[in-house]
Formats: structure tokens, C-alpha cells, sequence
């Protein structure tokens, strides 16, 4: 099993930091400096790393503006993985519930066929948003900032009758 | 008959009143305790119980979505007023209001009307243009992006799915959301955001359109926070099937086939989840989650095999998915249907999940035996699962099976007209209209209100949403819905043209399609708010060149609880404004929809949303050289007005960004606006038109404004010379902001005033004021010692910067 995030190359802007940094400002929370989004692509099945590596180049990134980083996982819950505190930023990780249908990922599943590479695999596609406050990490707009990345997450990010989200 | 362990029986033979709404309310079968009463009565006859795959079966095809048992029951309705009561039962307002005025007004260019999955007017002598509009409504409140996406999906679907299938040739979108800058705090518990859910709502029918390779090509939104936690998401598809392919027949011994998407646990009791309010304990089985690549392949496939004459009959699968398809198709026949060989997303699924499964982006075929491996073949070559998976059969019967074993055999008869007439009580109580104070304002005050109205949310621009909709795609869209004379300035078209030349080879024809929406005027008078769709929806097709001699419109009804009384009362007052305003312009119905139990809970209390009537117009162009925009053109040209400017500010906008309690609703004057309409076709058709725009929300000055700045132009308005054919003596702001209907701005050439005039001569009519070229726009009354004046760009900014997400 494999996780592959898709990171924006330092010098390119993604646009959808802009747009979810000003849904945030929309929501009342000034406090939020900066905001940094990726996919996540969750592989599991029999797969080469060097395969994987293929699906990640030559499939899921713009080589121009964007760069990936693969990590293996050993655990099958895909939310418990890889969500490393970062030092100065809160992460959250959204992926569609269990049941529901996941049409990008099937789109990368027929893909992967087409790159020649036999191998039954599984995919999930999450989301990946690593939130960067101005102030200090223990508050945001004088609340806890726990209780405002969970408004951010629930009230923004994802909606939780069909997905679910991790908070670190 | 052997029943499987793998369905369940479910007693309800020896159930109680109070045990049959219960298992009714447990199992969300959304069946009152009289149609409970009745499968009860069936099946003592049949003298066993029913499975839960013959329940679940019936309530899909018992309910309100599929049913439209409100409309089609029996209403005693009583409206009251200060002399009195006046009583009258219906046995089917629907057939007694709508469906009537179609029948009498009997178009002979309607080619399929209320019968199939969308209405067909005639579009040349060889092919008809087919209309539907949808609601998404609560998979939307639910999930935005997917709910409004299916919405996309499954309107596509319908065309697909009209005669032997139409080809999509444009979508339309209408919404009403709460206010997007309502606090957090106000918005109640377990509900998302209306700005979510308007954002979410935007890229599902963006997503699934634009991939779908449809352009997007009209609509309205409308904010009010009566639609915070019940949004209304209105869906419509419009395409060109020909006229050889409207027909369709099952034959006892066609296959049945069942093609795209496969069937997972998504969607399930979609259509009678629809007959259930929403609250924060809603389940996550009714989303449906779309796939437009697959949808796609689904449309290539089967327009070829169409023209292949390989089946005989085609439905989607929609609400009540397989059970609903089938059902309808083998109404006549019967059909025997094995569950075992429906193709599933995952293991797991009961029979009665996998029969009521609403999941997307299948359809359903009747085909002759000697044709199954040949379409079979077509769909494998375009990547599309394609499964057989039972037979229409002569007996009358469905028959499901699943392992071997017989999970559901019931009559199609008590199936399709079973089900008894609902019988409801419907007041409607006359709310006297009172004209507002007099409305004096200077000229700023003017300006000041001016600005506020252009950048109110429900008639700002809205062109952040429109522009993510790829309305171009196909070629063929030459009126397109923001109209200017640069990219970066442009104003609201009122309809847009499709000029269909890649598929109807050397046509000159175009087809228009425009809408009309005003919820504000339902909180009032839900007659006038009918009636004024209607007519909005008209002017709108006849502002770009349509002939209202061949328009026709589509009702789709958003309502609150039916069961309560006044609301039911409101619904009846409107489907009577559609029969008399129908009969009156000469505009047949030709395909609906209604949505009702538009209702939420918070905190234990219901609340309905503000009624709601969209009328879709769609006309045929006979040139569509003749058709005209919105933008002013040249400098020194001449405005007119045709149409009376009334005393009509009640429901404005105007009157809401001014706090006014009072006012009266527009009326609509068929015999007035008809004759104009007519006339402006005409003047068109001589080309004696350079622009047209029509009055609507926020009245004359909002429309003139529009027009100046999608243009860059100037221009001067005296409006002194306005108030013609009234006796009454408005103000200048009266003038300026009424919402009175029947009224066009037009621009003609100083050279053509005269034949102009002359062909207008039968209607009211005035010359106003002239295309300026220092970009100013003035509105002048020297009686009154008034002077409103701006720069059109101040103007356009204002109304531009409102949504802007």
C-alpha cells in the first residue's frame, strides 16, 4: 500500500489556496495566514514501488508545477497514516466514506490500466490541507485552535454525511 | 409461490392503524396510513404477506415523486375573501389546470406532451426539440456538489430517455439558496452553509456538464433565506430528436437491458425520501454520487444504436431506479426481472437494494431478441457495461427473482392504479393588496437606491457562476446568456439562442430558451407570482426574437407540506394563474414536474419554504439571423418603451431594500402584452430592432441600466414621458423601480422611427430618451426637478462586485 501526495512546486501558485483562504476569512477566522492543499491518492494491491512511482509521474502530476512525495503505508486505515505533525502548520486529511462512490478514483484506477500496468489495484483519493495560523498554536480568534480547524474542517472542508476528516 | 431467505417478510397483515404508519415512518416508505391500509387489503386478498422487495416496491412507485399524487388527487378547496367563500372540488388538478389548457389550446406542432420523459415541439418537418427541467432539491441540501450533479445527470437522462432518445444539446440551471452572508450562528444545527451549498451546488453542475460536453446555457439564481436549509436546485436539458424516433413500444419477448453505471447502495429511497422533510439526522444512503465520463459513453453508445432502429423502447433509471424504469416500461406488459444479473458496485447488496438503488447513469432497453448481440457489441465497443437481465412477459405481472427464488409477483395493475386518490383540504385566504405611501425621493436618494438595487443578490451579476459553465462547447450557442460589447464588461441576456446546424444540416432555425422565477411574489400572492413567471419567461424568449405564436413552457412547482391546508391552498391559487395565463397567451404546457414537502425541522419546529413556481419557456426560431441582445448599440439611436409602467412595487426588489410592507403585486394583462410581443417579433424580423431588454426585477431603471453598461454606452431617459396608458400618477421613483409586467426597452435607429412606430401603433408605447455617447447614464424628469446621473461603469461596478466568491 501506497500514499502518493501531490505537492505545488515552490515558485507555481496553486489557485485553490487562494479560493479556500478566502472561504476561511468568509467563515469570520482571520487568524489562518496561509493555506496549502494536495491529493492524496491511497494504492493498494500486489504493486511495485517503481510502478507506483510511474502512476505518480507520469499520471496524477503536472511535472512543470508539481511534485509528489510516495510513502508506504502498513496500516490499512488510510486516515491514520502519515499525518506527521507538522511543526507549524494543522493538517486535515478528508476522504469519502466507506460505500460511497468514488469517481475519481475509479478514473485513476482505468488509467493506471492504461499505463500498461497489470496489477489489480484499489484507490482512494483524499484531500490533504495543511492550515497555517498568524498567531500562536494554541489559540485562534481567542478559541482553541482544536475547536477552530474542527468549524474549519466540518464547516468547510468536508462535509461529513459522506466523508471523513482527520485532524492534527 | 416459494419465497427466498434472502428478503425478508414483512407482517402487516395483522398490523394495527398505528402499526402500519410506524413501519411506514421505520422503513422511510413515506406511504400515509389509507395507501398502508390499501397494500394491506391487497395482499390479505393474495392471502400472505408481502417481501420487503414488493414494499419497497410500491412505496417507490406510490410516492409523491414518481406519483404526483397531490396534483393528481382529489382537493376540496375553498377560497376565502372579504365576500365570502367560494368552493370547488378538484379529482385531478393537474388535469384540470395545466394538462387542460394544453389540451384546449391544442397546438399541433406539441408532438408529445405530459406522456414521456420530457415534452417535444416541432422543430423543422422532420425533427422536434424535447424540454425537461427537474428538481434536486434534498440531495442537494445534503450533499451539494453530488446532489446537484445527479440533478445534472439525471435530466440528461430524461432527454436520453424521450422517445428512443434525444440528442442533449443544451442545459439550463436555476437555484434558490439562503442569503450567502448569513452568520454562522444563524444557520441551524447540522445544516450546511448557504454559501456552501450555493458553491457546492455551482461546481456539481459545472462538473457534470461541462464533461459531459453540453454547454450550460441558462439561468437565475434567487436568495432568500427561506431556502437556508431546503435549497431548490432546478435541472433542465434540452435536445433535438427526430421526429421518426419519438414513438416507443414494448413488445411482450423484448430483453430487458440495463446499461452504464453499476448498481450500489447510493441513492437508495431517493424518490421517497423526496416525500420527507429534512433535518440534521438525514442519511447518507439517499446521496448519489455522478459519473459523467460514464454518462458520456452511455450517450455516444446509444444514439448509434438508435440509429440502428436496435431497440424498441428506452428509459433512465431515475428516482425509484430499476424498479421505477422497468416498472413503467413493462406497465402494459409485464416483466420478469432477474436481480442476480444486475451488475453490482460491491458485494452485500439485499434484492430490494439493488431494485430500488438509484444509483447513476443507467438506462433502461427493451430490445427485440435477434438484436441483443449486436447492441450488446456497440456498448462493449464504447466501454459501457451493458447486462441483460429479464424479459417483458404478457401476463401483467412483476416478477422478481433473485437465486432461483421468487422475492416479488404483484399486479401491475394494482401496482401502476392501485394506489387511492389522496383527498386533501385546500384554503386559500385572499390577502387584500395595499398601495404603499407615496414615494418621494430626490435624486440622490435615487442614485443611492439605484446602486443598491444593481448590487442586490437577486439581481446582481452573476457571472462568477456562469462563466465556470462551459456554454460554448458544441458551437452552437450564438445568443449566449452574459451579452457585451468586450469580455470584460458584459450585461444579463434575458434568453439564449442554440442554433443547431451540426445537426440539422442547412437549417436556418434556432431554438430559445429563457425562464421565469419570482418566489418574492408567492410570499404575497402566489396567483400573481404564477402568472408573472409566465410572462417573465415569455418576454425573456421574445427580448432575443422568439414568435409567441411557437413558444412553450414547462412548470416545475417547489412547494412546502402539501397535508398543510393554506400552503396546499397556495399551490391551487397557482395552478390556476397557469391555466388562465396558458389559455390567455396561447402558450401550451408541455411537460412539468412539482417538488412538494419542501420542508425542514430545526429544533422540533417545521418550517416550508417560500413557494416556488419556475416556468421554462422554449420557442423555435424560424432565422436566426433575426435575433437580437441586450447591449445599447449606436449613439443617437432612440429608446422606447412599450408596455405600461404601473403602480406595481409590491414583492419588488425595490420595496425590500426599502423596508416597505405594502405595495401591489404585477399583474399580468395577457391582451396587452400578447399584441406587444407579437408586434416586437415582427419589427425584428424587419430588423428594425438594435437592441432589446425587458423589465424585471427592479423595473425600468435596472433594465436601461443594464443595457447602458454591457454596452459602455450612455444614456438619457426622461421620465416625464413614461407614464402613458395609466390614469394613476406615479412618482419618479414609482416609475423608475416598479416591477409592472408586459413592458420591453428597445433601441431602433433614428431612420427606422417611423416604420417602427407604425407597426406598433396598436400597443402603448412611448419614446423615452436616446443612446448617449459620453458613457453617462441620466434619468431625467423636469417636472419633478429630478436628475439621476452616473458613469455606466460606476454603475456596472456596482452591479458586479456582489458575488465574487
Amino acid at each position: 500500500m501506497f500514499e502518493i501526495e501531490v505537492l505545488t512546486k515552490k515558485d507555481f501558485k496553486n489557485p485553490q489556496n487562494e479560493h479556500i483562504l478566502s472561504d476561511i476569512a468568509s467563515m469570520g477566522i482571520a487568524s489562518i495566514a496561509k493555506v496549502r492543499y494536495s491529493p492524496l491518492y491511497f494504492i493498494c494491491g500486489k504493486i511495485r514501488f517503481s510502478d507506483v512511482k510511474i502512476i505518480a509521474s507520469e499520471l496524477l502530476i503536472d511535472k512543470i508545477t508539481e511534485s509528489y512525495v510516495i510513502r508506504r503505508c502498513s496500516d490499512l486505515d488510510v486516515k491514520d497514516v502519515n499525518l506527521k505533525m507538522n511543526s507549524s502548520a494543522s493538517i486535515i486529511e478528508v476522504w469519502y466514506k466507506k460505500g460511497i462512490t468514488d469517481t475519481v478514483a475509479e478514473s485513476v484506477v482505468k488509467a493506471v490500466k492504461d499505463l500498461n500496468i497489470n496489477v489489480e489495484v484499489k484507490i482512494k483519493v483524499g484531500h490533504k490541507y495543511y492550515l497555517y495560523s498568524k498567531e500562536s498554536q494554541t489559540t485562534l480568534n481567542n478559541n482553541p485552535i482544536k475547536s477552530v480547524i474542527e468549524l474549519i474542517a466540518t464547516k468547510l472542508l468536508a462535509n461529513t454525511l459522506v466523508q471523513d476528516c482527520k485532524i492534527r | 409461490m416459494k419465497h427466498s431467505l434472502v428478503c425478508k417478510i414483512v407482517d402487516i397483515l395483522d398490523l394495527s392503524d398505528r402499526e402500519l404508519v410506524k413501519l411506514s415512518k421505520i422503513n422511510v416508505l413515506a406511504l400515509s396510513l389509507i395507501e398502508m391500509k390499501t397494500i394491506q387489503g391487497y395482499f390479505a386478498k393474495l392471502k400472505r404477506n408481502p417481501t420487503d422487495v414488493e414494499l419497497e416496491t410500491i412505496a417507490q412507485t406510490w410516492s409523491e415523486h414518481c406519483k404526483h399524487k397531490t396534483l393528481t388527487g382529489i382537493i376540496e378547496y375553498i377560497q376565502e375573501n372579504q365576500e365570502g367563500k367560494i368552493k370547488k372540488i378538484y379529482n385531478n388538478l393537474l388535469k384540470e389546470t395545466i394538462f387542460k389548457a394544453t389540451v384546449e389550446l391544442n397546438k399541433k406542432w406539441c408532438l408529445s406532451v405530459f406522456e414521456d420523459n420530457a415534452g417535444i415541439i416541432e422543430f423543422d418537418s422532420k425533427n422536434g426539440v424535447a424540454f425537461k427541467v427537474e428538481t434536486h432539491n434534498h440531495p442537494s441540501a445534503l450533499e451539494p456538489y453530488g446532489g446537484s450533479a445527479t440533478g445534472v445527470g439525471g435530466v440528461i437522462r430524461d432527454i436520453l430517455g424521450v422517445g428512443l432518445g434525444a440528442k442533449p444539446l443544451a442545459n439550463t440551471d436555476i437555484f434558490c439558496f439562503g442569503e450567502p452572508n448569513i452568520k454562522d450562528s444563524k444557520v441551524p444545527e447540522g445544516m450546511h452553509h448557504p454559501k456552501r451549498i450555493a458553491k457546492g451546488v455551482v461546481s456539481g453542475v459545472r462538473d457534470y456538464g461541462n464533461k459531459m460536453g453540453i454547454p450550460t446555457v441558462n439561468g437565475a439564481v434567487y436568495f432568500d433565506n427561506g431556502y437556508m436549509s431546503n435549497p431548490l436546485v432546478y435541472c433542465g436539458t434540452m435536445g433535438i430528436i427526430s421526429k421518426n424516433k419519438i414513438k416507443k413500444k414494448v413488445n411482450h419477448g423484448d430483453l430487458i437491458l440495463v446499461v452504464g453505471g453499476k448498481t450500489g447502495r447510493d441513492g437508495i429511497h431517493g424518490a421517497t425520501f423526496s416525500s420527507v422533510q429534512i433535518d440534521k439526522k438525514s442519511d447518507l444512503s439517499v446521496v448519489q454520487i455522478g459519473n459523467p465520463i460514464v454518462e458520456k459513453k452511455v450517450l455516444d453508445a446509444m444514439l448509434k444504436a438508435r440509429d440502428l432502429n436496435l431497440y424498441r423502447a428506452v428509459t433512465d433509471c431515475g428516482a425509484g431506479g430499476l424498479s421505477s424504469a422497468i416498472g413503467e416500461l413493462g406497465a402494459k406488459t409485464g416483466a420478469i426481472v432477474y436481480l442476480d444479473k444486475v451488475p453490482l458496485k460491491y458485494d452485500g447488496l439485499r434484492p430490494w437494494e439493488i431494485w430500488i438503488s438509484e444509483s447513476q447513469e443507467r438506462m433502461v432497453f427493451a430490445v427485440p431478441k435477434k438484436n441483443k448481440k449486436k447492441l450488446i457489441e456497440i456498448f462493449k465497443k464504447e466501454n459501457v457495461e451493458a447486462a441483460l437481465i429479464g424479459e417483458f412477459t404478457e401476463d401483467k405481472k412483476l416478477t422478481l427473482i433473485y437465486n432461483n427464488d421468487i422475492v416479488a409477483n404483484i399486479d401491475m395493475h394494482f401496482l401502476h392504479n392501485g394506489i387511492p386518490k389522496l383527498k386533501r383540504l385546500a384554503i386559500y385566504k385572499e390577502k387584500k393588496e395595499k398601495i404603499q405611501k407615496s414615494v418621494d425621493m430626490n435624486s440622490l436618494e435615487i442614485l443611492k437606491a439605484l446602486k443598491v438595487i444593481l448590487a442586490d443578490l437577486n439581481v446582481c451579476s452573476k457571472e462568477w457562476i456562469i462563466r465556470q459553465y462551459d456554454y460554448e462547447v458544441q458551437g452552437q450557442t450564438i445568443i449566449k446568456p452574459l451579452q457585451g460589447n468586450n469580455i470584460e464588461i458584459s450585461g444579463p441576456g434575458d434568453a439564449v439562442v442554440i442554433f443547431p446546424y451540426s445537426i440539422v444540416k442547412n437549417t436556418k432555425k434556432g431554438i430559445v430558451l429563457s425562464n421565469g422565477l419570482n418566489p418574492q411574489y408567492g410570499k404575497i400572492n402566489t396567483y400573481k407570482m404564477a402568472a408573472s413567471a409566465i410572462e417573465e419567461s415569455l418576454r425573456n424568449a421574445v427580448s432575443v426574437g422568439a414568435d409567441i405564436e411557437k413558444i412553450a413552457i414547462l412548470d416545475n412547482f417547489c412547494w412546502g407540506n402539501p397535508n398543510k391546508s393554506e400552503i396546499l391552498g397556495s399551490l391551487v391559487r397557482a395552478a390556476n394563474a397557469c391555466y388562465d395565463i396558458s389559455k390567455a397567451f396561447e402558450v401550451p404546457f408541455i411537460s412539468g414536474k412539482d417538488s412538494l414537502h419542501n420542508e425542514y425541522s430545526v429544533d422540533g419546529r417545521k418550517y416550508s419554504i417560500p413557494p416556488a413556481l419556475l416556468i421554462s419557456a422554449i420557442g423555435v426560431i424560424e432565422d436566426v439571423a433575426n435575433t437580437v441582445t441586450m447591449p445599447l448599440k449606436d449613439e443617437g439611436n432612440k429608446i422606447f418603451i412599450l408596455g405600461i409602467t404601473r403602480n406595481e412595487l409590491g414583492g419588488s426588489v425595490f420595496s425590500k431594500v426599502k423596508g416597505f410592507k405594502n405595495g401591489i403585486v404585477p399583474s399580468v394583462y395577457p391582451n396587452e402584452s400578447r399584441t406587444i410581443m407579437k408586434k416586437i417579433y415582427q419589427t425584428i424580423n424587419r430588423n428594425l430592432i438594435e437592441s432589446c431588454h425587458d423589465c424585471s426585477e427592479g423595473g425600468l431603471a435596472i433594465a436601461v441600466s443594464e443595457m447602458a453598461f454591457a454596452s459602455g454606452k450612455g444614456v438619457y431617459v426622461d421620465i416625464d414621458t413614461i407614464n402613458i396608458g395609466v390614469e394613476e400618477s406615479l412618482t419618479t421613483a414609482e416609475t423608475l423601480f416598479s416591477e409592472s409586467n408586459g413592458r420591453f426597452i428597445v433601441e431602433i435607429k433614428p431612420k427606422n422611427v417611423t416604420e417602427f412606430k407604425n407597426l406598433i401603433k396598436d400597443c402603448v408605447f412611448a419614446e423615452i430618451g436616446y443612446v448617449r455617447d459620453d458613457r453617462k447614464v441620466v434619468f431625467e424628469s423636469r417636472k419633478n426637478k429630478i436628475k439621476v446621473q452616473e458613469k455606466s461603469e460606476v454603475l456596472f461596478n456596482s452591479w458586479s462586485g456582489t458575488i465574487n466568491w
